[in-house]
């Protein structure tokens, strides 16, 4: 029984692994720029503090808890969350950056960045709704 | 007194602010344990230590807990102070940082209180062991009696295309116990150079400071050897002398595998103290939750002894009380040592890291003192 109930843990993990794939950017209505993926990388690792057109920005991160946070920080960032983490533990302790606010969960990002016109966040493709505008970073 | 000025001003920056929600409170512990598989006995028998272990297991050397709080005054000055309990002082809580930061714009900053030295690639997060792979930074590199400044910090940071740089500029002067004496810097002046492309990162340091050492043994010596020779006295004392800090990092990390290495120089003329030559070389892999890695590091502060000839240039009578002063205290400080580590890094979370490193030290002045190391480590952030 136990084992049963392994076997279908795991297989729910590996289901939410694949279901959780594909991450998409998200930003206001309001805002029109064109990010890649390199600008979106330094724009979540506190590197740039702008949009490219100069205009401010509100990075929106997803708790660690979050399973789109695991999957941004591994397909956009390239390392995993622990990495990500002990990136910005460097910068705290340094005072040279404060991460990002974070916010549980798709929903909850995008109702911040359909309220926010800076804001930008990410959220896992199945959660987008007509309130935010998808950026297409590939 | 000064340490509790800059406390209150620093609570009353925040304190201003409070009503806001703009106070950031961070975090983080290290709970170390660590041993050496035997005694470690030297050629004259008696009992010593290895960074502050022996065999039997001790817990508080490599353990500390510190809180930092910062909070925004206004739309470019911010403050922040870091509240650190160190086991090796007993868990007292000290402010290891108290500044304000002035942010000019999004590239230049200017902080002013007590900080870090950005002498090393991991200066700003020594303290905070979850930020690295080993149980503790390499002491051969890491471990040299000045690592805060109380004075000013410039930072500025950009980048031209792929490649973001900074610099630091740092002036000010610096403090610190070491055994039961005091060694404190004026005329602090510290300029870092970082440049970063995609996986690769190089780092540039080189600093200056009027050191002095005080200590009542050694002040009884030197005042013992003034009254033979007062300027002889005063070349071989720390007294105001100017120390000098040369540091190379290079790293490369694709973050799936990482090579890395720091090397530093510190001199001091006309004193007792030999140059220091320190470094290490790191290397590791990530895969998945684990860090395996392989350090080698090692400190060369053995030279030829000093002031012979000085010595020699004394009536005769004197000549071996003096040298007994003299000779005496290099070879004290003398050290010629190397470390190999081999660690592991297991990140339990995004919060908490579990560390367990052995380390074979060589000690290449007395061999009698070669020992093997043991620590582990539970490094957390929040």
């Amino acid at each position: 029984m136990i084992k049963l109930v392994r076997t279908g843990a795991l297989l729910l993990g590996l289901l939410s692994t694949t279901a959780m794939a594909d991450v998409v950017v998200v930003v206001n209505k309001a805002n029109s720029s064109a990010l890649d993926q390199k600008t979106v990388q330094r724009i979540f690792l506190g590197k740039d503090k702008k949009f490219p057109d100069g205009s401010p920005l509100t990075a929106i991160n997803q708790s660690a808890e979050s399973p789109t946070r695991a999957s941004f920080d591994e397909r956009v960032l390239g390392r995993n969350s622990s990495q990500v983490s002990a990136y910005w533990s460097k910068l705290v302790f340094t005072g040279k950056g404060v991460p990002p606010m974070e916010l549980p969960n798709d929903q909850a990002v995008i109702e911040k960045v359909a309220s926010t016109p800076d804001a930008i966040g990410y959220v896992d493709s199945t959660s987008v709704t007509d309130s935010v505008t998808v950026i297409n970073i590939n | 007194m000064k340490k509790l000025l800059l406390a209150s001003a620093v609570a009353a920056a925040c304190g201003t602010n409070a009503a806001s929600a703009d106070i950031r409170i961070n975090g983080f512990a290290n709970l170390t344990a660590g041993f050496t598989t035997s005694e470690n006995v030297d050629a004259a028998g008696n009992t010593t230590d290895l960074f502050g272990y022996d065999d039997n297991v001790d817990f508080s050397n490599g353990s500390l807990f510190a809180i930092q709080v910062s909070g925004d005054v206004n739309e470019n000055v911010t403050a922040t102070a870091q509240l650190l309990a160190r086991g090796e002082n007993d868990y007292e809580a000290d402010f290891e940082w108290a500044y304000l930061t002035y942010s000019v714009n999004d590239n230049l900053a200017v902080n002013a209180g007590r900080l870090r030295l950005p002498l090393f690639r991991y200066s700003a997060s020594s303290d905070v062991g979850y930020s690295y792979h080993w149980a503790q930074t390499p002491f051969s590199v890491y471990d040299v009696p000045f690592t805060n400044l109380d004075g000013v910090r410039i930072d500025y940071s950009n980048n031209i295309g792929d490649w973001d740089y900074s610099l630091q500029f740092g002036a000010g002067t610096y403090e610190s116990e070491i055994g039961d004496g005091v060694i404190n810097g004026e005329n602090v002046l510290l300029v870092t150079a970082e440049a970063t492309y995609e996986s690769f990162k190089a780092r540039l340091v080189y600093g200056q400071s009027d050191s002095t050492f005080a200590e009542a043994t050694t002040d009884a010596a030197f005042a013992q050897l003034a009254q033979i020779s007062p300027g002889l006295a005063n070349k071989v004392a720390l007294r105001d002398d100017r120390g000098t800090f040369k540091g190379v990092g290079l790293e490369y990390d694709n973050f799936e595998w990482f090579i890395s290495g720091e090397f530093t120089e510190v001199s001091t003329e006309d004193s007792f103290a030999a140059d220091d030559v320190a470094y290490f070389v790191t290397a590791g892999t990530r895969l998945g939750k684990f860090t395996p890695s392989l350090t080698y590091e090692a400190r060369d502060g053995e030279g030829d002894v000093k002031f012979l000839e000085d010595i020699a240039a004394l009536p005769a009578q004197f000549q071996p009380a003096a040298a007994a002063v003299v000779v005496g205290f290099q070879n004290f400080f003398f050290e010629d040592y190397s470390l190999t580590t081999l660690g592991l890094r297991y990140d339990v979370d995004s919060q908490v890291a579990l560390k367990f490193d052995v380390s074979s030290y060589e000690n290449k002045i007395q061999d009698e003192l070669d020992a093997t190391l043991v620590r582990v480590a539970v490094n957390y952030v929040f």
